[in-house]
């Protein structure tokens, strides 16, 4: 059976550049039937949204639930389960209508009870939830006004709350079976999503089939009905030589995370597409502790900043891949500062002469010493090594040595540990994933003394009042000129290094079409075919 | 012979129990905090946190943790994935299977490639052949079952289209993965085959065999061959042993479901009931392959029963 499609999903053959969502080929006929076999790099931890851990976990949670709004990729937040919403003058509550014709692939119909228990079970210690905490956040309480009608009241006003609530983490899940299976609903998962569960063999496959009630896609992507594929078929193969040959052999349709150098080499392959999205959020930074010295003093940072060349670093690991950093947030974010751009050059003999100026003098070993101290840098990564990130700290370690700087790399996926209970390290690593630009005050708002320590360790008031009030400001005018002070200040102060957007990739056979990707980077495949 | 199957069928027990300890004892003494990787520490209040710990008996004592462990196993109960809740013995048992059949296939292969390589390369010694059984053993150690495993694919799925990469269903899946595997113990095998029967060939009683006229075939396969056994099969004991830690490897890269992978992921994610279940069961069997090659030993040679 084929029927007519109104578009197709943006692709984009491997240039380098992030695809355009919304850019649309050619039109084309969608043909309905078949199984996506689609390669996952590592399993997933739980099919519970509120309980998974895992960003791979969000791929598949994507096809079996949905969410009370959607977030476009110009930043836009639009309706998908609630219809509408009124925002509290004081900003501390949200009103949602909601769709009436909605039912949870158990058959329970989506009503306001379902919204309440979805997001009050985040909050209940006894659900164990992980990631989805910190996103929900400043949620209070639900009142639910009517059956279709829900007020959401939060302890703060926060300008990342709706965003956040378009995520997967804060999916809807069915209260039905969600009481019922209790701690194993991550593996018995229900939702309102194009496809529901089938099965789940651990570090083999999870199926999934298509809803054929599905009637309520959001704006995102074209086919607001049910899916043209009959199933989606996701394998779990870790080794990415592997997941690659799979692709090429046809074992299976599509795989994701390409390795950078077969991004390059599949762009000669025919048969094969690659998709390449760059993801939103921090970018992976490097951030250096300001509670050790010397880094607390700007000069010393100023000096690492100017000595570690990420363009080297970027071009030599990634071949090109992946585009370089240069703010603490990625391009796409809303307020991203583009004028940070080709802000820093690497400049060695400037990085030397403030190192001299504070003191720190190079000894016969090449090493600068200041007080009988030799000026070493504690550099910390989480194995293994993701994204290569493990090489980033040995060529750094190169670099520095031209600065007198000696640069020892911890190798440990004890960071819990070492970095946030210790605080022992000197520069460390991480990204996130946000389409917010609030994901900022979690690093670099001065600490409540008593939560967990931000990685900088940044205690700025000037960037604290910005924060706070980028958290709540309702102008977006307002907005985007707050984070774009808070961006400048931290490069200016070197509080941190910028390194690189990860891109996600997927590299799929020709005949995969209209695979689409949300603003974080993550599948959709409402719009995908396989043609014949 | 009952007498030497009852004192190693003792000893066997022991060294289950041992090992029950040791790896208790070692997930014990290890840092870190197994409640921290199971949650986002930020995302939780301490009373939240320290109610887990209590829940999951991380605050009672070595002694009261090592008697309810002993106990619980004993009792056929290994616990809970701490990451999923998900009882850990069907967890095992389900891909226990998979590695079984991959542990048997290889030794099949690495058994027939490499006595096979190794009685001809003995037998025509400076040959091509034996240059050939030489060459394949040096691979068959030098190589890393990653890297074998990863052109292997290249090859036969990627290239010529003949096997799937990946997977664990069905016959043809397990090909690749037990070609690679298999072809470590091969080097082992023709290697320790081939010297142990250039020496058995040299004993008086082959040449006196040979004076007696007895035909070559039957003084190289009946006497020599037997004679060079013995080393062959505590070689393959070892290696169906090493297979164990081999298939953790082999299965990643094959996208195999096995135990391999679980004890991997386990470890990774600090999930110790996990880990104690995969290393028990690994003991298990370590000791039950063991055992079959001693008391092979008393089947083939008649030494052995007569020395006891």
């Amino acid at each position: 059976m084929i029927i007519g499609l109104t578009g197709c999903g943006s692709t984009n053959n491997g240039n380098g550049k992030s695809a355009e969502p919304g850019k649309q080929e050619a039109k084309q006929a969608a043909v309905v039937g078949g199984d996506l076999t689609y390669a996952l790099a590592t399993s997933p931890d739980s099919l519970d949204p509120h309980r998974s851990g895992l960003a791979v976990a969000v791929r598949v949670l994507r096809t079996i639930y949905d969410s009370l709004v959607v977030q476009l990729p110009d930043g836009s937040i639009k309706p998908w389960l609630a219809t509408e919403w009124t925002t509290a003058p004081d900003g501390l509550s949200y009103t949602f209508k909601l769709r009436k014709d909605v039912k949870f692939h158990d058959g329970t119909p989506f009503t306001a009870e379902a919204v309440k228990f979805s997001y009050d079970r985040i909050l209940d210690p006894a659900t164990k939830a992980a990631n989805s905490v910190a996103l929900i956040k400043p949620y209070k309480s639900s009142e639910i006004i009517d059956d279709y009608t829900i007020k959401i009241n939060l302890e703060t006003p926060s300008r990342a709350f709706l965003g956040n609530l378009s995520q997967a983490l804060l999916g809807i899940v069915s209260p039905t079976s969600a009481k019922k299976f209790g701690d194993q609903f991550g593996k018995n998962p229900v939702g309102s999503g194009p496809f529901t569960f089938v099965k789940w063999e651990e570090n083999a496959t999870i199926q999934v089939k298509r809803n054929p009630d599905y009637a309520w896609a959001p704006e995102l992507v074209e086919n607001k009905g049910k899916s043209y594929l009959d199933q989606i078929t996701f394998s779990i193969v870790p080794e990415e030589a592997t997941r690659i040959g799979s692709v090429q052999s046809k074992q299976v349709l599509a795989g994701e995370t390409v390795p950078p150098q077969n991004i390059v080499s599949l762009k000669s392959d025919t048969s094969v597409q690659v998709h390449q999205v760059n993801t939103t959020g921090l970018p992976y930074t490097l951030f250096i502790n300001q509670r050790k010295t010397p880094w607390n003093d700007v000069k010393a940072r100023q000096a690492l900043q100017a000595a570690i060349d990420v363009d080297a670093i970027v071009k030599t690991l990634y071949l090109g891949t992946y585009p370089r950093s240069w703010s603490p947030l990625t391009p796409g974010v809303i307020g991203y500062d583009a004028s940070l751009e080709n802000g820093i050059k690497p400049d060695v003999a400037k990085a030397n002469k403030l190192l001299d100026e504070l003191g720190w003098v190079k000894g016969t070993d090449g090493v600068r010493v200041k007080d009988g101290k030799k000026l070493t840098l504690h550099y910390v990564d989480g194995s293994p090594n993701r994204e290569k990130r493990n090489d980033i700290a040995v060529i750094i370690q190169q670099q520095l040595k031209q600065i007198g700087v000696v640069v020892e790399v911890e190798i440990t996926k004890d960071t819990a540990n070492v970095v946030y209970t210790k605080g022992d390290y000197d520069i460390y690593g991480n990204s996130q994933v946000n389409t917010d630009p609030n994901a900022l005050y979690a690093f670099y708002h001065t600490g409540d003394p008593k939560a967990r320590p931000t990685l900088p360790g940044l205690a700025d008031p000037q960037v604290d009042k910005w924060l706070e009030q980028g958290a709540i400001e309702p102008d977006d005018k307002k907005r985007v000129d707050l984070y774009k002070q808070v961006q400048k200040a931290i490069i200016d102060q070197a509080v941190i290094i910028p390194i690189y957007v990860f891109p996600y990739t997927v590299a799929a056979s020709k005949t995969v079409k209209g695979l689409k990707f949300d603003p974080l980077g993550y599948p959709l495949f409402n719009d995908t075919f396989i043609q014949k | 012979m009952a007498r030497i199957i009852t004192e190693r069928l003792i000893v066997s027990l022991l060294v289950i129990l041992g090992s029950l300890v040791l790896v208790f004892c070692i997930l014990y003494l290890l840092p870190g905090d197994p409640v921290l990787s199971m949650i986002d520490p930020s995302s939780m209040t301490p009373e939240a946190i320290a109610n887990l710990r209590n829940q999951l008996g991380l605050n009672e004592p070595f002694y009261v943790q090592f008697g309810h462990y002993v106990f619980s196993m004993l009792h056929g109960d290994f616990g809970k994935s701490l990451l999923n809740s998900e009882p850990v013995l069907p967890k095992i048992l389900k891909h226990l299977p998979a590695t079984l059949a991959l542990t048997l296939a290889s030794t099949l292969i690495s058994t027939v490639l490499g006595v096979g390589l190794g009685v001809l390369s003995a037998i025509h010694r400076n040959r091509l052949i034996d240059v050939v059984a030489r060459i394949v053993g040096l691979f068959g150690i030098s190589m890393p079952t990653f890297w074998s495993g990863i052109l292997l694919i290249l090859i036969f799925s990627v290239s010529l289209g003949w096997f799937p990469a990946m997977g664990s269903k069905g016959l043809i899946t397990l090909v690749l993965p037990s070609l690679a595997l298999g072809f470590v113990g091969a080097g082992f095998i023709v290697r320790m085959v081939r010297n142990s029967m250039l020496e058995v060939i040299n004993e008086h009683f082959i040449v006196t065999l040979r004076a007696k006229g007895v035909s070559e075939k039957i003084v190289m396969y009946r006497h020599a061959l037997r004679n060079a056994l013995i080393p062959a099969i505590t070689i393959i004991g070892i290696h169906i042993g090493d297979l164990l830690a081999g298939t953790v490897v082999i299965e990643t890269v094959f996208s195999r479901q096995g135990i391999g992978r679980i004890l991997a992921d386990a470890i990774m994610s600090k999930d110790l009931p996990v880990v104690q279940g995969v290393v028990f069961f690994s003991a298990i069997i370590y000791v039950l392959v063991n055992l079959l090659v001693d008391i092979s030993y008393v089947f083939i040679d008649p030494r052995v029963r007569r020395t006891q």
